[in-house]
């Protein structure tokens, strides 16, 4: 009787105790994706945690899929109103620390915590879920990638979730079952709300099992109270983040300006703006390189390209064309930037086309036929380009392009974006940006 | 548990209290840094956009070229362009085999245009050459025109022939590609019959009129045009 009593006991603390595990992963998975943010407050490059296991895999790498999802617009809110906006991720710690202490007192509390509370649970350890399946629907559909430590906070709701559900349906199972021991509790009193709760003495019973056989429904005041509680937990660690940012005003503009933004043989190609885009832009980028297409795609994503008057400069770092390497950094580059350069008013979606097909790209220049699998592909999809991309012309043009480089003593790097002529910073380029154009580029702000 | 409450709501403050302070301190950190700058000896160095440094620009060639190109207007701003031959000596201070010996290297990217005899007319061998050179320019920063004249005539009809058939390059180039900073790109040394002849080896070196045409005397009724693949 003892053994079946702790089994019992055991039996009905499970989901509040898989809740408190769930909201202390989801908060360990939050606060990594959190300090990660943080670090890189002072525009600077560090390593980025990306692993299932909590604090394992931090990384350097670029391409890692937690930094394309730091640096993507979904990662922050108020992007433009403070430099790298505030991460979704600090209102998760605070949700899941809220959660964490709730399921203990749930936990702690077995059948004398009320009903209300399971109720409570049930309904606002959901909403982790909720956000979880909309950022996991957004990295799939627009990110392409799936961030390690992202899935560790999704999988944290989705448990928090089964184990404050659980938790509820046992309770509504608890009170549609017959008692156990002795009669059924004497009904409320009339406006007193609770029930209070009974305790039938059984010799038998272990310490475990000693409690409330019926679970009081408890006060409905507390419900706001919790509500309440878990918007403070949520949104205090936001707020202090907020107050303590430092200013960006100075970092701003410090990275140079174009020196000779004049280019007189027509080489660089000026995208034609949508309606209203009148701030000058100039974008130097190589079509194959990374950074180049989570730029552009930033720029879209941000709202920020359809504010801008685009010139586009290829700047292929593949040393086929560019005497300024000693090796193909981006091997096949020359050929799609020559393609791009014959695609007259398409030139913008030949580039686009590069962007999305940028690993087979690169892979089919480093595979056995080289050069020749990246003409093949072009010829496939942008047939006709042939004859111009072989032309002198185009060559000179691209020369032409790389001189104009040379004669604003850049780096030879990419992507560099100019708004008029002040260079955006790298570090402006990624988590700021959105601050960064909105601050640096006036007629952009008047548009939006 | 009787306190099962108190406990929930104690460690909740804790959990709230640990991340808020978490947070500032994280954040006060970074700002540090942002001043500091302490982490910006680890950026990586990078390179800045610049012409070509072909192996044949070996510090002798650069001294002759640097001279050519300040003196010939080249940089700076002024506005000259193109050097007498008396310049051209001053300048070089080396033998007309040495002089010579410095272009050897630009076989490869340079070529030699014949005239006729007396003349500074381009014909369609010597202008396609000329053509496809300049779209040839890859990572130069400039272009010389070296004219010459055999030894028939006077010095002062050969220093005008040379001048006019130097002109002669420079204008195929500015009526064909339309670059407005030709100025600046383009070298012209006119060197009439007194100084740095070619010897007939050069009619190995891409000639408008093929080696058939080329003689000791005609390599001489040239403009020897080439990219230079230099930084300065």
């Amino acid at each position: 009787m003892a053994m079946s009593g702790a089994m019992s006991g055991v039996r009905h603390r499970w989901p509040a105790a898989l809740a408190l595990v769930a909201a202390l992963l989801g908060l360990t998975f939050g606060a990594l994706s959190s300090l990660d943010y943080i670090q890189h407050l002072d525009r600077q490059v560090h390593d980025v945690h990306c692993s299932y296991v909590p604090g394992l895999g931090a990384e350097p790498s670029a391409d890692n899929a937690c930094r394309v999802a730091m640096y993507s617009p979904y990662a922050a809110i108020f992007r433009d109103r403070f430099w790298g906006g505030v991460p979704i991720s600090l209102f998760a710690v605070g949700a899941f620390g809220f959660f964490a202490a709730f399921a203990l007192y749930l936990l702690l509390g077995g059948r004398s915590a009320p009903r209300r509370a399971l109720l409570f649970l049930a309904v606002f350890a959901t909403t982790p879920l909720l956000a979880s399946i909309l950022m996991g629907t957004i990295s799939a559909l627009k990110l392409g990638h799936f961030c390690k430590t992202c899935v560790g906070i999704y999988v944290s709701s989705a448990l928090l979730a089964v184990g404050a559900l659980a938790a509820w349906v046992q309770s509504r199972r608890e009170a549609a079952a017959p008692p156990r021991y002795g009669a059924p509790p004497p009904a409320p009193r009339a406006g007193s709300g609770a029930v209070p709760p009974t305790l039938i003495e059984d010799p038998e019973r272990t310490a475990v099992d000693r409690e409330p056989t019926f679970r009081p429904d408890g006060p409905f005041w507390l419900v706001p109270l919790w509500a309440l509680a878990l918007g403070v937990f949520a949104s205090v660690p936001a707020l202090l983040y907020v107050s303590a940012l430092p200013s960006y005003t100075n970092y701003l503009g410090s990275c140079g300006k174009l020196e000779k933004p004049a280019e007189t043989t027509g080489a660089l190609i000026h995208v034609p703006p949508a309606r209203g885009a009148v701030q000058p832009a100039t974008l130097f980028v190589d079509p194959l390189c990374p950074t180049c297409k989570a730029l552009h795609q930033r720029l879209a994503t941000e709202g920020v390209m359809d504010k801008l008057d685009l010139t586009v400069v290829l700047f292929p770092l593949d040393s086929d064309c560019n005497w300024m390497l000693d090796r193909a950094v981006h091997p096949g580059s020359c050929l799609v930037s020559k393609a791009i350069l014959c695609s007259d008013h398409r030139a913008m979606q030949v580039l686009e086309w590069a962007y999305d097909r940028q690993d087979d790209i690169l892979t089919a220049a480093r595979a056995g036929a080289g050069l020749a699998n990246v003409h093949a592909m072009i010829r496939e999809r942008w047939p006709g380009l042939e004859t111009c991309m072989e032309s002198k012309e185009t060559k000179l043009r691209l020369d032409h392009m790389l001189r104009y480089i040379i004669n604003n003593h850049l780096q030879v790097s990419t992507p560099q974006m100019f708004l008029g002529e002040t260079r955006l910073c790298d570090e402006d380029t990624d988590m700021g940006l959105s601050y960064t154009v909105r601050r640096l580029a006036p007629l952009t702000r008047s548009s939006q | 548990m009787k306190h099962a409450g108190i406990l929930g709501l104690a460690a909740g403050c804790a959990l709230l209290t640990a991340t808020a302070l978490g947070v500032q301190s994280q954040v006060d950190r970074a700002a540090v840094r942002l001043k500091t700058g302490a982490v910006d000896a680890d950026k990586p160095k990078v390179a800045i956009a610049n012409d070509a440094d072909a192996p044949y620009c070996t510090p002798a060639f650069k001294t002759v070229l640097e001279r050519v190109l300040h003196a010939c207007g080249l940089t700076g701003t002024d506005a000259r362009r193109g050097c007498q031959p008396a310049d051209v000596k001053s300048l070089a201070q080396i033998s007309d085999d040495d002089f010579n010996a410095l272009f050897t290297p630009l076989k490869s990217r340079g070529a030699v245009i014949l005239f006729d005899d007396g003349s500074e007319k381009l014909d369609d061998a010597g202008r396609k050459v000329i053509e496809d050179l300049w779209t040839d320019r890859r990572g130069a920063r400039y272009f010389f025109v070296v004219a010459r004249a055999s030894k028939t005539g006077t010095p002062d009809f050969n220093r005008a022939l040379s001048h006019k058939r130097a002109n002669s390059v420079l204008f195929l180039l500015s009526d064909k590609f339309k670059e407005p900073d030709l100025d600046k790109q383009v070298g012209l040394l006119w060197l009439g019959n007194e100084f740095a002849q070619l010897g007939k080896d050069y009619c190995d070196w891409n000639v408008s009129r093929g080696k058939q045409k080329c003689s000791a005397e005609a390599i001489n009724r040239s403009a020897f045009v080439s990219w230079v693949d230099c930084q300065l």
